[in-house]
């Protein structure tokens, strides 16, 4: 724990003890165990497991979609144990963006529209053409009035990254992205995924069964049986 | 303000979905419905009260047998009416050697309040808005042929020779009745003391007129209970308005029926298209949870988005249902013996009231689920947000129909009933339901094995899988069946009742004061020219005086003691037989011999309404003072008899035996064929004491109503069956999803296009033939509490349940197999990808 130190504004995600159990039954079972993490600001993390090692579980707990059974966790230094469920989503608005394994579209909208959608919900003018920067940066200008179904797997990734970053967020949470991709249009995705991240300073935890995207990231941890591990060092920031 | 704006582009986004649409055209058709109907009714309302105060002289009418003060007249004028001072009073008037008993009504220069006279005064018949000026008389034809007069001749009236300047067509305020059966001559009130006739003992009716709003009436309540209490008798036109009796009111009632059917309908449609909304934006709230959205925030947005929806639907509807109501009338105009004021404003009011109460009571419990879904949804697909208790969907959509019923209706009582008896049914037709679907399932099982069979089998699984979707489906159908079934059903028995009761040789003449040995001459000049005739019935003028040996104002219910009935001499007739179209509903009719008298009374039968009011029953005494003397009935049966015959009917029936001492002529009704016109000429001739009555403009008028409501029942009805269509388009749509899933499992698993059709097609025939039954029995017994309200006979209806399983079988097959032809066609990839699954 170097990181128990002084600078709360550098601190984006902290957790500690962190634990969830799920009733099956008669049966109680444990997902994740006293598990200790955090992030700082402009890190980039990835959390790597096999299948049903609770990835996404422990993703829905970081990103405030869900409650621990046991343990504390923080977003921005504010605790989440003591907000409701409409004060965690008042916290997420505009700060933390998403990208989800199956992208996430609403099918009805086009990709304008898509990319518009977290921008609507804050008090902003710019909605427009801050959605239509945001298209263009992922290469998708010409097709802003395209629905998702007229769009290849890549294309909708695309603008989900691009409706991940539109709200200039301090954190960004991705959940698989490449997981319906190709490895080319995977590569691709990834490479824009950091290169906007890097431009925007903005903090990345990335879940994926992926290594080899894994360890593109500043730190990357294994979880296994219900704890973080750390796999690689890089920048010397520990569990 | 922020989520206002959103919510609008949400739904123009929005706009691109089937179940938005379907939401749109249910709303849409419900308030188009109920706007319609409104409008049509309350400018027909409105239009019958206009030519009600017409035929009554003003909106209220005061009348006594003295002169009225101008005291009360400046407190009619004070409360904002215009007034017309008319008296009414019979005496003879001549021309030469000719004498004729003649009904003056001499009227001042404010008349008519309403309407026009229609008057011949040499150069054709004219509309004139005012009575005959001083020194002028106009009279009907019938006395000019009695006298033997023209125009230009003078008349004698009293003391006071009058020149004729007008042959009466028809007077705006002329009721038809018995009253004024003297030939009518009209004059103007500056010559009525000339005339001499106005002495002490006159028998003379000073009627003041006044028009005005019904606040300028009603501002004088407190008075006009004054002047009744002092023996003045009060007609306000909207309580004594002459009616058209039942048909119109049973129309109105179908009308309103009907209406209430097509919200009902459109209520479900959007039970069911909201279902599927909501299944569709689960994804939308979880994500915008995930960007920040709160609970409330969600609420508000989707409440707004709906709102605007119910609100575009509701405008939208309203004018398609004024455009409706306009284009009945247009088509209609000829037919119209109103004429009707322009649309009024609160049908607006009531068909937006609609849209929102059908919305929030059959959209929003379901909407309820929108805000409790968890952002966890993004990441675990299956987080589904518990969908809202059926039981409380049902009790909210109920709740809010039956405040609709209320409202449409005004009758708390009925509004209840009809809602409990509806819950009731609800909850037997889901027992039945469950029953019905697995009876059909058992008997799909037993098919033989084979290409077609193996459908069927597959389609009834597809069913069974989905139990509880299906049987929400079959109880959706199945009412949507019944309320197109009743209004059907209704339609065609009202218009059977209307057409047997007024048949094409419904008499249209009367003939009346025919003496008895005018009577074999009279009845052989009928038998000869017309084509019905309702026989002759003696009449008797006899006045109520006592009721079981004591004054009638003693024993009627208090509200009734001004009642016509005790004021005037009533007609009595006597007969051995029950009149045609009489039915008996107390007691016994008297048989043939029944003339003996029990303890010195002869056994009478009494028209039920008026026991009714006068607070008579089985046993009772009347005592009747004719002339100079007395008889006394006691009360062995009450009759109910249509008004609306145009047969003579009578309040008191004796038995033959009782009356025949008595003076008496007698009264009969005909019809005659239009070329037979010559034997009017010649009855009168031969018989000039005979009154003939022409009935004929009050037969077209009941008809010309009739047949208008009968193409407005058949408009409405159309609206009905596009609402029911609308509910099927949207049951269907919400369940396409599902549907098209399990046939891309299907295609994925190596089943052909042919098969899926198949499949499809027995899964939608089956579910349509099961709803039809359990449509037909709903039907059925919705229609015996309806056909009672409407006073209609009620009857099985063997064609219904023959019909309506395979016409539903039929109906959900087609819409269903059309609809589902996009998924069929779409790669399993495709329709997989659809719900999220690749």
């Amino acid at each position: 724990m170097s990181h128990s130190s002084e600078n709360q504004q550098a601190r984006i995600l902290h957790a500690s003890g962190l634990g969830k159990r799920v009733k099956n039954g008669e049966r109680e079972l444990v997902i994740l165990e006293a598990l200790s993490l955090h992030v700082d600001r402009g890190e980039s993390v990835a959390i790597v497991g096999s299948s049903g090692a609770g990835k996404s579980t422990l993703l829905g707990l970081l990103a405030g979609l869900d409650m621990p059974s046991s343990g504390e966790l923080e977003m921005f230094g504010q605790s989440l144990r003591a907000l409701d469920e409409d004060g965690r989503a008042a916290l997420r608005a505009g700060r933390v963006g998403f990208v989800f394994q199956n992208f996430q579209l609403l099918p009805t909208l086009t990709a304008m529209e898509n990319v518009m959608l977290p921008l609507e919900l804050s008090p902003r003018q710019d909605v427009t053409a801050k959605s239509r920067q945001w298209l263009e940066r992922v290469g998708l200008g010409g097709r802003l009035d395209h629905l998702p179904k007229q769009l290849s797997g890549g294309e909708q990734q695309r603008v989900a990254v691009a409706r991940a970053f539109v709200t200039e967020p301090d954190l960004v949470f991705a959940d698989e992205p490449t997981g319906n991709l190709d490895e080319t249009t995977g590569k691709r995705i990834i490479d824009l995924l950091f290169e906007l991240n890097r431009e925007a300073g903005t903090t990345l935890v990335l879940v994926t069964h992926d290594l080899a995207l894994a360890r593109r990231c500043d730190r990357c941890l294994q979880l296994e049986g219900g704890a973080l591990h750390a796999i690689e060092r890089r920048t010397g920031v520990g569990v | 303000m922020k989520l206002i704006g959103l919510s609008l582009k949400g739904l123009r986004r929005d706009l691109r979905a089937a179940d938005v649409r379907a939401l749109f055209v249910a709303l849409m058709l419900a308030v188009a419905a109920t706007t319609m109907i409104g409008f049509f009714l309350d400018r027909l309302d409105r239009g019958l009260t206009r030519q009600a105060g017409q035929l009554l002289g003003g909106d209220l009418v005061l009348e006594q047998g003295r002169p009225f003060d101008g005291e009360l007249r400046q407190a009619l004028r004070d409360a904002g009416l215009r007034l017309s001072d008319q008296v009414d009073l019979v005496s003879m008037v001549s021309q030469a050697d000719a004498f004729q008993p003649a009904g003056l009504k001499v009227v001042d220069d404010h008349y008519p309040l309403y309407g026009r006279v229609r008057v011949d005064r040499g150069n054709g018949i004219e509309a004139l808005d005012h009575g005959p000026r001083p020194g002028h008389a106009w009279i009907a034809p019938r006395l000019a042929q009695l006298l033997d007069v023209k125009l230009g001749d003078s008349v004698q009236v009293g003391t006071l020779a009058l020149t004729i300047s007008g042959l009466i067509d028809r007077e705006p305020d002329q009721q038809a009745g018995f009253a004024g059966l003297t030939p009518r001559i009209m004059l103007n009130l500056a010559d009525l003391d000339a005339t001499g006739l106005v002495r002490p003992g006159s028998r003379i009716e000073y009627e003041l007129l006044a028009a005005g709003p019904s606040a300028a009436v009603d501002s004088l309540s407190g008075r006009l209970d004054e002047l009744r209490d002092a023996g003045v008798e009060v007609r306000d036109v909207r309580v004594d308005r002459p009616s058209l009796g039942r048909s119109l009111e049973r129309a109105q009632k179908y009308l309103s029926l009907a209406g209430l059917a097509a919200v009902l309908l459109a209520g479900v449609a959007v039970a069911m298209a909201t279902r599927r909304y909501v299944d569709r934006h689960l994804d939308t709230a979880a994500l915008l949870r995930c960007f920040g959205a709160s609970q409330r925030q969600l609420g508000q947005l989707f409440a707004w988005q709906l709102g605007w929806l119910g609100l575009a639907a509701a405008v939208i509807g309203a004018l398609l249902g004024l455009a409706g109501q306009a284009a009945l009338l247009a088509l209609l105009v000829r037919f119209l013996p109103l004429e009707l004021p322009p649309p009024g404003w609160l049908p607006w009011l009531m068909g937006i009231l609609t849209a929102l109460a059908v919305l929030i009571g059959f959209a929003g419990p379901t909407l309820l689920r929108l805000r409790r879904v968890s952002a966890l949804k993004v990441l675990r697909r299956e987080l589904d947000p518990i969908p809202v208790a059926g039981w409380l969907v049902v009790a909210v959509a109920s709740l809010v129909f039956g405040a609709l019923l209320w409202l449409y209706s005004g009758d708390a009582l009925l509004s209840l009933g009809t809602l409990l008896g509806g819950l009731v049914a609800l909850v037997v037709l889901w027992g039945v339901g469950q029953l019905l679907l697995s009876l059909l399932l058992g008997v799909l099982a037993r098919l033989p094995q084979g290409n077609g069979g193996h459908a069927w089998r597959l389609g009834g699984r597809q069913l069974a899988r989905r139990r509880q979707a299906s049987l929400g489906q079959l109880l959706a159908f199945a009412v949507t069946f019944a309320a197109m079934a009743i209004i059907v059903l209704v339609r065609g028995d009202l218009l059977t009742t209307w057409q047997a009761q007024l048949p094409a040789n419904t008499p249209n003449y009367f003939a009346i004061n025919i003496q008895p040995q005018e009577r074999d001459g009279v009845e052989t000049l009928i038998e000869e020219a017309a084509d019905s005739a309702s026989g002759l019935y003696p009449m008797v003028r006899g006045r109520l005086t006592a009721i079981d040996g004591r004054p009638p104002s003693e024993m009627v219910p208090e509200e009734h003691r001004n009642d016509g009935a005790l004021r005037r001499d009533l007609n009595l007739t006597w007969r051995g037989s029950l009149p045609q179209g009489n039915r008996i509903t107390a007691g016994e009719w008297f048989g043939a011999g029944a003339s003996q008298t029990i303890d010195g009374a002869v056994p009478i039968s009494v028209e039920e309404e008026l026991a009714d009011r006068l607070g008579l029953s089985l046993g009772d005494r009347l005592t009747f003072t004719i002339g100079s003397d007395t008889v006394t009935g006691e009360i062995t049966s009450l009759r109910h008899l249509d008004w609306e015959s145009f047969q003579p009917n009578f309040f008191i029936i004796f038995p033959p035996g009782a009356l025949e001492g008595f003076g008496h002529s007698y009264i009969t009704s005909f019809h005659l064929p239009d070329a037979s016109n010559a034997m009017l000429g010649e009855m009168v001739r031969q018989y000039p004491g005979v009154s003939i009555l022409n009935v004929e403009a009050l037969l077209e008028q009941v008809r010309g109503i009739l047949g208008q409501v009968t193409r407005a029942v058949e408009f409405v009805l159309g609206f009905v069956l596009l609402a029911g269509v609308s509910v099927l388009y949207a049951a269907l749509t919400a369940s396409r999803p599902a549907r098209a899933h399990e046939g891309a499992l299907l295609r994925v698993f190596g089943a052909g296009d042919r098969m899926l059709s198949r499949m499809q097609w027995a899964e939608f025939a089956l579910l349509g033939f099961a709803s039809g039954l359990l449509g037909a029995v709903l039907a059925e017994l919705a229609a015996v509490g309806i056909y009672a309200w409407l006073g209609l006979t009620p009857r099985l209806h063997w064609l219904l349940w023959a019909t309506m399983p395979p016409v539903g079988a039929l109906a959900i097959g087609i819409i269903g197999f059309t609809l589902s032809r996009g998924t069929r066609r779409q790669a399993p990839m495709a329709s997989l990808r659809l719900l999220g699954e690749t």
